[in-house]
């Protein structure tokens, strides 16, 4: 173990950890736009300068390696006004125009104008990019907003595996790219959103909340991936009810800030008009029950090949009750009939463990049966 | 999985076979990078270049169904090679001598003929795989190669591609005897380790939602733990005969065994193998109750269709491939009238004991939250017993948590088996059961792809998603190909002796000369049409879908061509 001084305070490292993580492990949190905790560390920025006692100039703290009896201040005049000076060059290339921003209140370059008192720059305002893509349905990049820190490079190449993006050009022309500048969907870019995800400005968005509400307009709620066994820990953005973008959290267990393109898109399956919204009968077992007056008999065209307005066509809406019934009374039919094993339970790996639990407990103690499977096999 | 997801970014090296993890299980390939970019040795054993390939030291590209010669002839080469870890063998296993004997026969040599793998490639994954060599960077554990010990860590990642067979039992014991054999258990980033498919399914299995067992593996035929829950259950006696698998209820149902079926958000009709035949099957039952949030294939043939809440529009728990118990929570209301499926179930339960005359305490099935129903699972489910809503909020829990005091656990077998000592079950080749012959000239694997999801009834409803991958496509080797003069994205039928599927050709290198892959999403190609139900497996009841028999047709090609090519095929499907 290393120990060191941050702000004077006396803290204990393990070997290879940088003065940056050292002092947010313990609570210390040094102005940075370029770094992430889970991404590699080349700097660039400079916001997370800091002062080592015994050196003349202040270091990135993102870069520096934590020594044996260093003492670093992580505040100073000297350093806020460092800081302002890197703040006022970022808002040059910068629309200030926070007021309509959707990432306003979640921006990081807004935090730092705000707390270092950058209203306007004091350079000549000129915005170098102006490109705006948005050649897919997951995200938009607008290159006005980017601060080129790299982030989104980064963790396409180090975390997703696709290096689907770099950044191209020098100076002015410099900005993140597919290769040959091409539509997203022509490079190798997986949409796994996770480059929006660290985005610090409003460079990158996801396109489901353009325009839809501010950061302090949304409610959040955290639940688990419905989509494969990883479980990742997914959190929601709403408003009045609807699902804006959806995002993680550093804290989730298992996945970290991380999603893949099912987590993190594939929500708005459940507001498809296509839902089942009310029990249904089928017409032939309707006619039966005299809720229809048209005898009606199961066409052989395969549910393979059927179009839209099949379940109109075949089923018949009914409440609660009457479904509940027929379905119960045709349970119960045929295990007097042919006995408890002439039923067949088929549940969800999709549906929660009470649900499952339930499901079996009632194909078991209920029907009496072990037919009882779900497609863990399949 | 014996181990958790966490751990493999820090494994010295990856062994992943049957699984296209970056596609299926994409945060675990995120994993899979992040170890590679530290020097990992990522070692992919597959029949396809899956896109992890470019993140692999090796790649060995098998011929469907070969792998188990390859796994035999890893291990054949560590004991030949002395590459084995004594010490645990000696002090955690027992039947080594047993499994030695076994792999004698299955060198690299034969390994090599059987699956097209070069010898130099096998034996290089068993030295890699069983010492934990790393490619680069040094190993974060102190008994890992590169600090005091010589064996780094070095973990087994599998999925469908290993069970999906009707040996599928015998490879994953074959993948377990590997582990063992080298010591690559119980510590971090080591293991065995399966990739479940869906959500919750390793928690519908863990609660009982299968033939064999009751809610925590106790199975249905011990006497003792049977008469327990029948107890906690205020029952008399519970069935004690293992019940039928979906596939064997099908064969059931076809022959009016089986009358009724209660299938609770499943879509048989494009998950399971043989579809014509599944849906035959379920034109004759007496009743079909079908519980789902859309109007599946299955739930157009349904004589009741209950409406559910969608996972985003409920509460409960659900348990991840690394035995991690969450809870979720409802992020948006449920359409219309449609109800959680624990209520439906309940009610449905509640009724169906009125018409039979069975009386039962308040409380039995309407329970007043899930809340309720979990804490009544924990008490008859062992491995979850010292779970409950309080403890789980946050990062929740890994089963075994015996006791509300249980941490939970990370990591299986660490100081022992559950037996006590770990066992060696031999395991000798077998070929997969249907093999390519001059009809049906083709192997045909199946699987998923990154944008949808099992039958597709979620993602081919997501703009985004299906925007990204619209259609079937099936992968073709150039060489394949050209036999039968077929373009890159024309039209293509794929032909088997259950059946027919038209979809877009993708002439790729990543699938071997002689191997076609089509994904199962696709209604309008739906691969199960293909693959059989004939040989399941005979322990797990898993029927073959990764390896079958086909025939490419080019239906753009001259008429008097595709007679020619036909003919003698025509007569012989109809003789099965
Ligand atoms: S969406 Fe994912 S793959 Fe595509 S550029 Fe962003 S990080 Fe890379
Ligand atoms: S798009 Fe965002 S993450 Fe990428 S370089 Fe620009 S500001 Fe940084
Ligand atoms: S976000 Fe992707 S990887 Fe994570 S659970 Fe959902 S589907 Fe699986
Ligand atoms: S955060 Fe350290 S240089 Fe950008």
């Amino acid at each position: 173990m290393i120990e060191l001084t941050i702000d004077g305070r006396a803290f204990h490292v393990p070997p290879g950890v940088s003065v940056m993580d050292a002092a947010r492990a313990n609570g210390i949190d040094i102005p940075h736009l370029c770094y992430h905790p889970e991404l590699s560390t080349p700097g660039g920025c400079r916001l997370c300068l800091v002062e080592v006692e015994g050196r003349a100039d202040p270091v990135p703290s993102c870069q520096l390696p934590c020594a044996e009896g260093m003492a670093v201040r992580t505040q100073s005049e000297q350093l806020s006004a460092m800081r302002r000076e890197i703040i006022d060059l970022f808002v040059s290339d910068h629309p200030l125009d926070c007021v309509i921003c959707d990432k306003a209140g979640a921006c990081l370059l807004q935090k730092y104008a705000y707390e270092y008192g950058v209203s306007e720059t004091s350079y000549d305002k000129h915005i170098a990019r102006s490109l705006y893509q948005d050649d897919n349905p997951f995200f938009v990049r607008d290159h006005q907003y980017c601060i080129l820190c790299g982030r989104c490079v980064r963790v396409c190449e180090e975390v997703v595996g696709a290096s689907a993006i770099e950044i191209v050009g020098r100076g002015f022309d410099s900005h993140v790219a597919t290769p040959f500048d091409g539509p997203m969907i022509d490079s190798s870019c997986v949409f796994c959103g996770s480059c929006v995800q660290v985005c610090p400005t409003a460079a990158l968005m996801p396109r489901s909340r353009l325009g839809q509400g501010r950061e302090w307009d949304l409610e959040r709620v955290e639940t688990i991936c419905g989509y494969c066994g990883v479980g990742c820990q997914i959190e929601y953005a709403l408003r009045d009810g609807r699902i804006l973008y959806a995002q993680s959290t550093p804290g989730a267990p298992v996945n970290g800030e991380f999603l893949c393109s099912k987590g993190r898109y594939g929500w708005d399956f459940a507001t498809h008009p296509d839902r089942l919204a009310r029990p249904l009968i089928r017409r032939d077992v309707a006619y039966r029950l005299g809720l229809t007056d048209e005898p009606w008999e199961l066409p052989d065209e395969s549910p393979l090949d059927t179009g839209e307005g099949v379940i109109e066509e075949r089923f018949v809406p009914v409440d609660w009750d009457t479904a509940l019934h027929v379905a119960a009374d045709g349970l119960a039919r045929t295990v007097q009939a042919h006995g408890p094993d002439a039923v067949m339970g088929l549940s969800s790996a999709r549906c929660t463990n009470e649900e499952n639990y339930l499901f079996q407990k009632f194909m078991r103690a209920g029907i009496g049966t072990n037919n009882l499977d779900h497609c863990a096999r399949l | 999985m014996t181990n958790s997801i966490r751990e493999i970014r820090d494994a010295d090296c990856i062994f992943i076979t049957g699984s296209n993890t970056a596609e299926s299980h994409p945060v675990i390939g995120y994993e899979v990078v992040r170890a590679a970019r530290r020097g990992a040795n990522v070692i992919i054993v597959d029949p396809r270049r899956i896109p992890l390939v470019e993140h692999a030291t090796l790649f060995l590209q098998i011929k469907p169904g070969s792998d188990i010669y390859v796994f035999l002839a890893i291990m054949h080469t560590i004991i030949r090679e002395g590459w084995e870890d004594r010490p645990f063998i000696d002090r955690r296993t027992e039947g080594y001598d047993a499994l030695a004997a076994v792999l004698e026969e299955y060198t690299p040599e034969h390994a090599s003929l059987m699956s097209g793998v070069p010898v130099e490639q096998i034996e290089a994954a068993a030295r890699i795989y069983a010492l934990g060599k790393r490619v680069a960077g040094a190993s974060i554990y102190a008994d890992g190669a590169s600090g005091t010990g010589e064996r780094g860590h070095s973990t087994i990642l599998y999925a469908m591609g290993i069970t999906q067979r009707s040996n599928g039992t015998d490879m994953v014991m074959t993948l377990a005897n590997l582990a063992m054999l080298c010591g690559q258990l119980g510590k971090p980033s080591t293991g065995v380790n399966p990739l479940r498919g869906q959500s919750n399914v390793q928690g519908a299995c863990d609660v009982g939602c299968l033939v064999d067992v009751l809610p925590g593996y106790q199975r249905v035929t011990d006497a003792e733990k049977r008469e327990a829950i029948a107890r906690a259950w205020d029952v008399e006696r519970l069935p004690g005969e293992v019940g039928l698998t979906i596939v064997e209820a099908m064969h059931a149902a076809a022959e009016g065994r089986v009358r009724a079926m209660y299938v609770m958000g499943e879509n048989p009709m494009m998950s399971d193998p043989d579809t014509s035949h599944v849906e035959r099957t379920l034109r004759g039952l007496d009743l079909l109750v079908v519980q789902d949030i859309f109007p599946s294939e299955t739930a157009q043939l349904a004589h009741v269709i209950l409406p559910a809440a969608a996972s985003l529009e409920k509460d409960g728990t659900v348990t991840n491939t690394e035995r991690r118990v969450q809870m979720i929570q409802p992020v948006i209301a449920a359409p219309g009238e449609s109800r959680p499926d624990w209520q439906i179930t309940g009610e449905l339960a509640a009724r169906f004991d009125a018409r039979m005359g069975i009386e039962r305490r308040p409380g039995y099935w309407d329970f007043a939250s899930s809340s309720a129903i979990f804490d009544e699972l924990a008490r008859v489910t062992p491995i979850y017993r010292g779970m409950s809503y309080g403890r789980l909020a946050g990062a929740g829990l890994q089963w075994p948590c015996p006791d509300a005091s249980h941490p939970g656990t990370p990591i299986l077998h660490g100081e022992t088996f559950s037996r006590g000592r770990g066992r060696f079950n031999p395991v000798i080749a077998r070929d997969p059961a249907e093999l390519p012959d001059d009809d049906y000239p083709l192997m045909l694997t199946t699987g998923r792809v990154l944008y949808h999801y099992h039958s597709g009834t979620m993602t081919r409803r997501s703009e985004p998603l299906d925007w990204r991958e619209p259609g079937g496509a099936v992968e073709i080797h150039p060489d394949d190909a050209a036999a039968i003069d077929l373009r890159d994205g024309a039209p293509v039928v794929v032909a088997s002796r259950r059946g027919r599927v038209r979809a877009r050709a993708q002439i790729s290198e990543r699938v071997p000369p002689g191997t076609v892959f089509l994904a199962f999403h696709w209604r309008e190609a739906p691969a199960n049409m293909l693959t059989h139900d004939f040989a399941l497996d005979p322990v797990a009841k898993i029927p073959e879908y990764k390896v079958c028999a086909v025939r490419l047709e080019n239906p753009r090609a001259g008429l008097a061509d595709r007679l020619r090519r036909s003919e003698g095929a025509a007569f012989r499907t109809s003789s099965r």
